[in-house]
């Protein structure tokens, strides 16, 4: 079956609620084992199952939030199993460390590129994804609790 | 009669790091192609601090009008270029950069301008000619460039 725009839609939606849901097993099945990603904040690029678990360590513990916003999702469709999505988005996050501190990210200007690729068994996975931030990405510590910790990665 | 696909050769990794490099070798002045002419029609670009993908055709004509006026000199870096092959005909390419440019300004002082953490997405797909072409790009930096004062 060939990949379609609104196929690619809906994943981005669960993609987003995935992540805003903190369900960390649907959320790493978006992505293929061998897939890349530029995380908004990143100096390199990293394999997808490396931000995983940097992402679960820092973003999806209990007292962690996340909201997401997103723009139009631009679709193109480059061979009948293969299309790229991109979109503009605006993502809130509040991470609470073991120690007591937290932290409030904001990426007002968000923008991502996620690659999609159907596979053999039918379903639809990220290859590749690309998100970056138009402004700069602001960083506010909360009322400190416990002891200091290293600001958020998103 | 062979299609297309039959008598094309498969693309390669090798062909994606050539094109990339004739990329930033024109975006830094070095040579004298047209970048528009490296993008498909219908190819879309997130860069600079845009916050919508625009049409990488425009962006490809206001990046030539730039190398065309007052810049006088530009280098590039790139990292080490990633390629995932992902079809007979599409390739995915992310890499890291480093672009540095002085920029004559208007009372002939000049300014350089450093582009430290730059990160490059760009999704090639082989036209109906044959011609690698870039079809979605996305440029980023995750600091806002370094600027040094200007000399005269």
């Amino acid at each position: 079956m060939n990949i379609s725009p609104e196929e690619v839609r809906a994943e981005v939606r669960k993609f987003w609620d995935f992540f805003s849901r903190k369900s960390k097993a649907q959320f790493a099945e978006m992505y293929l084992p061998s897939a890349t990603v530029f995380a908004v904040d990143s100096r390199r690029i990293e394999l997808a199952r490396l931000m995983l678990v940097r992402r679960e360590r820092e973003l999806f513990s209990p007292a962690s939030s996340v909201a997401a916003k997103l723009g139009p999702v631009d679709v193109q469709l480059l061979a009948p199993d293969l299309a790229v999505a991109s979109y503009p988005f605006h993502l809130s996050i509040t991470r609470a460390l073991p120690g007591g501190k937290s932290y409030y990210a904001e990426v007002p200007s968000g923008r991502a590129t996620q690659v999609f690729q159907r596979h053999a068994i039918g379903v639809v996975r990220i290859l590749h994804e690309h998100m970056s931030s138009a402004e700069p990405v602001t960083v506010k510590e909360l009322p400190a609790t416990g002891s200091p910790a290293p600001a958020p990665r998103l | 009669m062979l299609s297309y696909g039959e008598f094309m050769e498969n693309l390669s990794a090798e062909d994606v790091r050539r094109e990339i490099h004739r990329f930033w070798a024109i975006f830094s002045g070095k040579l004298t192609d047209r970048i528009e002419e490296m993008y498909s029609p219908t190819a879309l670009a997130f860069t600079g601090k845009a916050k919508r993908s625009e049409s990488a055709k425009l962006i490809a004509v206001r990046r030539s009008r730039r190398l065309q006026g007052g810049m006088s000199s530009s280098s590039v870096d790139e990292g080490s270029i990633d390629v995932q092959i992902v079809g007979p005909n599409v390739a995915i390419a992310a890499y890291t950069y480093t672009y540095r440019t002085d920029k004559a300004r208007a009372d002939g002082t000049k300014e350089q301008l450093e582009t430290l953490f730059g990160r490059a997405t760009q999704i090639f797909q082989r036209d109906e000619a044959g011609v690698l072409r870039i079809v979605h790009e996305h440029l980023s930096a995750t600091a806002n460039p370094d600027v040094k004062k200007p000399t005269g």
